[in-house]
Parts: C-alpha cells; structure tokens; sequence
C-alpha cells in the first residue's frame, strides 16, 4: 500500500490509537527512513506509556490488520512482563480473563498474534504464580478444555500447545527477579501431563494436519532428553518420553496414512528407539524404556494391517527399525555385573525379571513381522560370539541372545526353521560360568523339547547336559522342568537312554538335592519315560526306583506316629502319586499325529502300575491303619489311587476288590471326604462293568449308611463330609440310579438328608446339594422308590428351596435353586402347584419384605407356560430373590 | 470407573455375600455396599495389572468369537496352558476380554 510520506508526528504527540495507527503505518511503509526511525522512536515510547494499557486492547480489534494487532499485543507483552508494578492487584482477573477471550479469538487469526498474546499471558502467569494464580497451568489447561465454547476443538487445542510452548521459554528469558526463578519440576510434570492429555484425547485423532504439526516440537525436545540422560534426570526423561510415546502411540496409523509426510514420522519413531534404549539398566538407572514397549505392538500392528502394496512400501522402511529394536531390547535385557546384581534390591531384581517378560512378550510379537529372517539373525549373532576367540564374550551378552531364541522358541512353532540344529550344536560351546546362564540355556532346551521330538537325533546333544544341571540344586527348577517336558514331548524317543535317566533322577532323589515340589515333578517327568518302555523294562525300572522307597515306608510304619515322619510318609506317598499320574501305558492322553507310528502294540497282561500297587498295597494299608485319625496321610493315601484309577481307568478292575475293601474299613472307623470322593471315582469308571461293579455296589451302601448315622449325630462339624457325598449320590443317579432300588438303601432318609443339606452355610455343600436334587427329581418316573419317597416328602423339599431364595441362602446360588425348581415343574408338576400354593400361605415366608401379592404373582409364574425354559426360570427365582431381600431395583444389584 | 468384570469371581461372589449380609441386618446401606464393589472393581483392576506378573501360555481350538460393546468373547475346545512348571489341558474354556488400554472402560459383563 502507498502513501504520500507524510510528516511524522511531532514529539509529544498524544498517544492515542489513531496516532499509533499512524505511525504504525509510517514505521512499515514509508520509503524514507528517517521517518521510518523517527516513527519507531515514537512506538516504543508509545508501548510503555501508560496510556499502552488502554490502547492496546483497542489495536486487537479484529477489524485491523495483523501488524497493528501485533503491536497491541506485544505492547501488552511488554506492560506486563516490565511494568508489573503498575497494575494494581484487583485488575489482576479482569486482565487475565480479557487475555484469554483474546487468545481465544486469535487461536483461528494471525498466528503471530496469537503467540505474542500467548507470550503475554505466559508473563502474566509467571507474575502472578504461585500467590496470585496458584494452578496457572492447570487453569490454562481447563480453560482451553472448555467444551462449551464457541471456538473449534482443534483451534483450542492449538492455543493451549502454543501456550504451555512458550511458558518455558518465557521462563527462562524473563526479567523476574533471582527469587522468583528456580526449580519448578511440578510445572514440568503439570506441562507433560497437559501435553499427553491434549494428545491422548480420543477426538485427537481427527485433527490430522494438527497432529503432523505436533513432531517437530516433539522432536525438539530431543535435546533436552539427551541432557536429562547424560545428568541422570530420569524425571525429565521420563516425561519427555510419555510425550512422545503418547504421540506414536495413539496415533500411528493415522500419522503413518500420511505418506508424504513418511519421513517425520520416521524421525518420532527413531526418537521412541531412543527412549527404548535409554543407557543404564531398568529399574536402577531407569524407569522410561518400558513405556516405550505398547508402542511397538501398535505400530506393527498398523503396518501389518495395511494392503499388500501399501504393506510392501512400509516394511522396507521399517523392518530394519524393528531389527534394530531386536538389538536393542536384547541390550537392555543384559543382566548387570555380578557386583552390581548383588547390590539390588530383591525387589529391583523382581521388577528386572518382570521387564524381561516384557521384553520377550515384545520379541514374541516382533518375530511375527520380521519371520525367519529374525531367527537367523540371532543366530548368526550367537555363533560370531561363541567362536570369536579374540574377544571373549561377557555371560551376560550370551545369555540375553539365548533369552531371545527362548522367547521366540517358546511359543512359536520353529519347526520349519533351519537355524534350530545350528542352535542345538552351538549349545554346548557355551560355556556355563553363571547360574542365570545356566538357567536360561535350560529353559532354552525346554522350549525347543516338540522341536526335538520330530528331531530326534538330536535329542542326545542337549540330554547329557540338562542330566547334569540336575545334580546342580540351584538349578533345580530348570533343570527338572526341562527334563518333564523333554519326557513328555520325546517319550518315544527316549527308551535308549531311559536307564541313565532313571539312574540320574534316583541319584539326586535319594541326594536330596530338590525340594519337594520339583521331586514331585520329576517323578511324573519318569511316569512319561517309562510309560513308552515295553512292560519288562517298566517293572525293572519301577522296581529299582520304588524299593528304596518301599524299604522306607516300611520302617516308617513300624514306628509310632509323630509329625517328623509323617512328613516323611507324605512325602513317600506323593512321590508314587505323582509317578503313577503319568504312567500310562495305554497313551490315549496323547494327540500327536506323529505318534501314531512310533506307538508300541497294545500290551498284554496286567498293567505295571497295578502290579506295583497290588505288591505295595499291604503295606499301605498297614500306614493307613496307623495314621486313620490324620486327615492328610488319609489323603495322600487315596491320592495315590484316585492319581492311578485316573490315568488306568478300566485297567484299575484288578485292584478295584482290595481297595473297597480298605475304603470300607477306613471310613467306617473315621469318616472323611477323600474316602467318598475315590468311592465316587469308582462308581464312575466301572458304573458299566457288570464284572467289577458288586464290589463298589457294597461300598457305595455302606458309605451312605455309615454317612447317614453321622447325619443323626450331627453333621454340622463336616461340611466337607457332606459335600462329598451329594456329589456321590448325584453320579450314582447319573451312572447307576439303579442303585437306588437296593433294599439296602433308605431313599427316604437319603432325601432328607439332601433337604438338612441344603441349609449348610457353606456354598459347595449347598451347591452339591442342588446338584443331588437335580440329578433326582428326573428319577421319579423309572425308580420307584425315588417316585414314592418324592411325592410324599417333597412339599418339605420346596419348602428349604424356597427358605434358600428367601434369603437364607447365598445369592449366588440362586441358579442351583432354580434348577431344583425347574426339575420339580417337569417331574411332578401337580404336586408342585399344590405345594406351592400351600408354602406361600404362610405369613411372612419366606420373607417378610415380600408381599402376599408378589408371592402369589411369583407363583403364577413358576407354573406358567414359561416353566419350561429353564433360562426364564432362573430369571424369575433371581427376581423373586430381590425382592425378598429388599435389594430389588438397588443400583447395588443391578447387573444380578 | 473400572471394569466390573472380576465381580463374578471367588473373591467377587464372596464379597458381595457379606455386602448381602450385612444389607439384611440392616448394618450398611445398598448404597453403601455398591461404592464397596465399585472400590473393589478399582482394586482389584489395579492389582492385577500392577501386580500379577507371570506369564502362562496357552493354545486350543477356536469354537466361537464374539466381539460387541468393546468386549471380546471366545470359546476354545481343547486348551492346553502351559507355564514354566505345569501343563493343564482343559475341554472348553470361555474367554471373556475387556480392552486394557482404554482409559474410558467402562463396566461390562
């Protein structure tokens, strides 16, 4: 625009908006350049006049073109920050409240406004803080938050991130007195925590241009990140990380849409590696690398979710970026000097275990993109340092490598990969100095145990080693799981070795070297071995394994009872369970097609394991009459059995005389639960075996007989007992009911005992107890005793159901009620409308809250046309319960 | 506010029956005994993510899948977990899963 020049305004000129307009306008356009200074001299007397405070707002008028504007605003910025002292206290509000209806305006106008009266505002703030305005930041933040202004979200969100940019730098360069500098760190987190907010907002995601526009001032807080890392500010870097993380990761597949734009992304992602492999080791020395992890899930994810074309560009880009993540991550998951472990916490060392789940988890994840190409790589990265003998590697270096196959092995099937024979033959070039090396190489051997069982050949390279490491009792845990899984993968593949093992594990058996847990374990790692063995080598082999146990046993039962050798018997016990849980030589555990051709014909003749139990069942039986008072030598006892009857099933018939015959005696002198439970076990297996049933037939009716006394004395003391024996009355129903039309068995005082049962305080009795009910009702038509004794005693029955919805019993059985009710509507469904009418006669049952009128309407309902969907009952019984227990229409109850 | 998930757990069921409890005595409000369950939600959200860190694995055959109001539901057949130290194969199991990373869970069955 051109002018005439015209004279500039003579000194003393008032200072007045028209005047500063003019001149304004005489400082940028007039061609002479002493009107030009002259003008500017003018200005700068202008913006510290006082009459500054009032024109200024005038030149922000929306009406003036931005040069004015900006001279308005940066005259205020200069009030402000240098003469504080002129604005008295109560203008403070009006003041900060006209900045930020101005900010506001100017977030859609001239940007370079907008940042002056950000600036102004900063200064403001900084002035007024902590005294004046306390929460400045906060405020900022709820104020550009508001959801109800008339200002655009993304014009807003603009504002505040040019505010909370300029605040520091305003901070650093501003003329406040010495004091009132210093440290703020509550400032820092504040602006971070607004930051990630603003970022992470789900609404974000629309504003794409903002977003792009947000990485570079992310990435030029990259500085002060590697400042903060070299000074060990893990605050500071750790905030700086959650910013960036926050961006990459809530936001990567829209920024990665932005093709053009491929490169910036590019420079957050590198960014977000930097964090990933901050220097010094998680937690010690730092806590931000593992914020970074989530995002590399996300990112790949977004990749891989991508079209083939679209795919094929963005892999070549990154997959070297998630190779050098691989790198990166093995780096940090190095354990540290052994010096330096020794002085952690054991909660340090704790949360270092748990990164380095972490940290497989994300391997785990990562090979899924980069494929084959990865395992090769750790590989190659192995043998280098296996077999560079100029440079020794540290253990640390060798096993974070190892951990890494071992993540990747664990889950994946590798069995297509080349690298695993190279891996095997190397395993054995490591040389084992440290027990967490050790371990790892173990779990390493483990993890690849179905690779080996389609290998092999190669099964004999590794077995050598993980036989030793059992010797090793700080390697008891490794070791012994890695021998199970070999065991139980290879089974038949190991007969040739099978004879050192078993010498080895009874070695360290006897050694004592593993606690009990593991001794446990490996005794079911020998049930897998043994269990491909043809039967004579099982029964040389258990032979030589059990008879040192067996002598023991038998000492052990000669001498009187006290807590050192009952320990010592359970102990025993729990070693032949835990064999006899795996021993099987019938294989039908097994689902490997593969298998199929390695699997011996079936055998002949008595199983092995019940060769050994009828030899060791006097013996046992001998314990048992000893220690019949204590409840856990009772139990390991019929462990061992129900483990055996489990895994042999039909096999068991042999034994099935003997041991009814012991459970007899036992539970007639003392009653316990795992008696019924072995009881119940067998009626199961051989409810169908007409050969092998009248046995159990006899136990089954002395247990209810014996169990039906215990009722008169009280069976309130064994809610256990009772629990027991609802569920074997239940399978009984399910797998024999026939039973029930024994003589010898008193349905009726079965069936009240249900009912007492269904009163217990304890919600697995009462549940049993449904679950009799349930099996029983269904009876009624084909056991005519069942028939009878339900008819005439049933009203008592819906009666203890309905005490139970009323309230008495736990809401969260109300289901098991609801079946009882739903097999009372099928099987007797007259007497049911009878006894239900008649029940809810009674004033105040089951509940007082309920009223006669409800009650009635639920009867209505349980005999409606609906009765017969078991899903609307249930409804019905939950609603009724409600409302007896004053909870109906509750907030508290309402997802019952 | 956290999911609400975990209520029909061990530790759920046992606690809403001494909330039920003391609501019949007439002890506590229902009020009362809903901001119980929803600290509980908060509790035990909070525990089990901070808390809990060891890692099973598992693998089974996919019966069916569902995924509605945010929350996926799977049915497996045939499951295998393995962890370091055991093996459990189970015939079916219900997987229900809320997403762990969203700050705006709300409760879901």
């Amino acid at each position: 625009m051109e002018r005439r020049a015209e004279a500039p305004p003579p000194q003393g000129l008032d200072f007045t908006v028209e005047n500063v307009e003019k001149a304004l306008h005489q400082l940028y356009y007039d061609p002479n350049i002493e009107n030009k200074n002259l003008a500017q001299k003018w200005l700068m007397q202008a913006q510290v006049s006082p009459q500054a405070w009032h024109f200024s707002w005038l030149l922000l008028n929306m009406d003036k073109v931005p040069e004015i504007q900006y001279f308005g605003a940066s005259a205020l910025h200069i009030k402000i920050s240098r003469y504080w002292n002129d604005i008295p206290a109560d203008q403070y509000e009006s003041l900060k409240s006209q900045l930020f209806t101005h900010i506001t305006r100017f977030a859609s106008g001239s940007k370079i406004v907008l940042t002056r009266l950000c600036v102004a505002l900063a200064s403001l703030a900084l002035s007024m803080m902590p005294e004046a305005w306390p929460c400045a930041v906060a405020d900022m933040v709820r104020m550009f938050q508001a959801e109800d202004s008339n200002v655009d979200g993304r014009a807003r969100c603009l504002a505040l991130l040019e505010l909370l940019t300029v605040l520091p730098e305003e901070f650093q360069t501003s003329r406040l007195p010495q004091y009132r500098k210093g440290q703020d760190p509550e400032l820092f987190d504040t602006a971070v925590e607004a930051v990630v907010n603003a970022i992470s907002q789900p609404d974000a995601q629309r504003y794409v241009n903002t977003l792009l526009k947000l990485i570079p001032p992310v990435l030029g807080l990259q500085e002060q990140l590697r400042q903060a890392v070299q000074s060990g500010d893990m605050e500071t870097s750790h905030g700086i990380c959650r910013i960036a993380v926050a961006l990459g990761e809530n936001h990567s597949r829209a920024l990665l849409d932005q093709v053009e734009h491929w490169q910036s992304f590019l420079a957050l992602v590198n960014m977000i590696m930097f964090c990933t492999g901050i220097p010094g080791h998680y937690p010690v020395n730092e806590t931000t690398s593992s914020l970074t992890l989530t995002f590399w899930y996300t990112l790949q994810d977004d990749i891989l979710s991508f079209e083939p074309d679209k795919q094929a560009v963005y892999q070549q880009v990154y997959r070297p970026v998630y190779f050098q993540l691989v790198d990166v991550l093995l780096h940090k998951a190095q354990f540290p000097s052994d010096e330096e472990y020794g002085f952690w916490s054991s909660d340090e060392k704790e949360q270092f275990r748990i990164y380095r789940v972490d940290i497989s988890d994300t391997l785990m994840y990562v090979y899924e993109m980069l494929g084959a190409e990865l395992l090769s790589s750790l590989y190659d990265k192995l043998g280098r340092l296996l077999t560079n003998t100029e440079q020794p590697s540290t253990w640390q270096h060798t096993e974070a490598l190892l951990y890494g196959f071992q993540s990747i092995a664990e889950t994946i099937d590798v069995n297509y990969s080349d690298v695993v024979p190279g891996l095997i033959g190397l395993i054995p070039r490591i040389s084992i100095s440290n027990v967490q090396l050790a371990d790892t190489v173990m779990f390493t051997i483990g993890a690849l145990s179905e690779w080996l069982a389609d290998h092999p050949v190669m099964i004999n390279n590794v077995l050598p080693l993980v036989l030793q490491a059992l010797g090793n009792p700080e390697l008891s845990i490794s070791s012994v799981s890695t021998l199970k899984k070999i065991c139980r993968e290879c089974k038949y593949d190991l007969p040739p070795y099978a004879a050192n093992i078993v010498a080895v594990s009874q070695e360290v058996l006897m050694k004592q070297i593993h606690k009990t847990s593991q001794c446990m374990w490996l005794m079911q790692a020998l049930g897998f071995l043994l269990s491909a063995l043809q039967v004579e080598e099982i029964l040389k082999n258990l032979h030589s394994l059990i008879t040192p146990y067996i002598q023991q046993l038998e000492k052990l039962a000669d001498e009187t009872p006290n807590p050192s050798n009952k320990l010592a018997i359970i102990h025993i016990l729990g070693l032949l369970s835990n064999l006899f849980t795996t021993l099987d030589i019938s294989h039908h555990d097994d689902d490997h097609e593969s298998t199929e051709v390695k699997k011996q014909p079936v055998q002949q003749g008595p199983n092995p394991v019940v060769v050994v139990l009828q030899q060791v069942f006097q013996l046992i039986q001998k314990v048992l009459s000893k220690w019949l008072n204590d409840a856990q030598v009772v139990e390991s006892v019929c462990a061992i059995f129900e483990k055996s009857v489990k895994t042999l099933l039909d096999d068991f018939a042999p034994m099935v005389p003997q041991l009814c015959e012991m459970l007899g005696q036992m539970y007639s002198t003392i009653p316990q639960a795992s008696a019924i439970d072995l009881t119940r076990q067998l009626v199961h297996i051989f409810a169908h075996e007409p050969a092998h049933f009248p046995p159990i037939k006899a136990l089954f009716l002395l247990v209810t007989s014996v169990t039906l006394t215990l009722f008169q004395q009280g069976p309130r003391d064994h809610p256990d007992i009772v629990d027991s024996f609802m569920q074997l009355l239940a399978q009984a129903l399910k797998r024999k009911p026939d039973l029930f039309l024994c003589s010898n068995l008193d349905v009726k005082a079965v069936f009240q005992c249900g009912v007492l049962s269904l009163k217990f305080p304890e919600a697995p009795t009462v549940k049993a107890s449904c679950g009799f009910f349930t099996e029983l009702l269904p009876r009624c038509g084909e056991i005519a005793p069942v028939g009878q004794v339900v008819h005439e005693n049933g009203k008592v029955l819906l009666q203890a159901v309905l005490e139970g919805v009323g309230g008495q019993a736990s809401r969260s059985l109300m289901d098991h009620f609801a079946e009882i009710l739903f097999a009372l509507n099928k099987h007797c469904f007259s007497y049911l409308s009878v006894w239900i009418k008649e029940a809810m006669q009674q004033d105040g049952f089951p509940s007082a809250r309920v009223s006669p009128e409800q009650k009635e309407t639920f009867s209505q309902q349980i005999l409606s046309r609906e009765r017969v969907n078991k899903r609307r009952v249930k409804e019905m019984v939950k609603e009724f319960t409600l409302l007896c227990r004053g909870l109906h229409g509750t907030e508290y109850t309402a997802d019952y | 506010m956290a999911y609400q998930l975990y209520r029909n757990t061990t530790l759920g069921n046992s606690l809403q029956e001494s909330l039920d409890e003391l609501i019949q005595s007439q002890q506590i409000t229902p009020q009362l005994a809903l901001q119980v369950l929803l600290q509980f939600d908060k509790a035990i959200n909070s525990a089990l993510a901070q808390r809990v860190r060891n890692r099973v694995n598992f693998r089974g055959s996919l019966n069916t899948y569902r995924f509605c109001d945010n929350v996926w539901t799977f049915v497996l057949n045939d499951v295998e977990f393995r962890e370091v130290t055991e093996l459990v194969k189970v015939d079916k199991v219900k997987i229900v899963a809320c997403d762990g990373k969203s700050k705006y869970g709300i409760g879901y069955k």
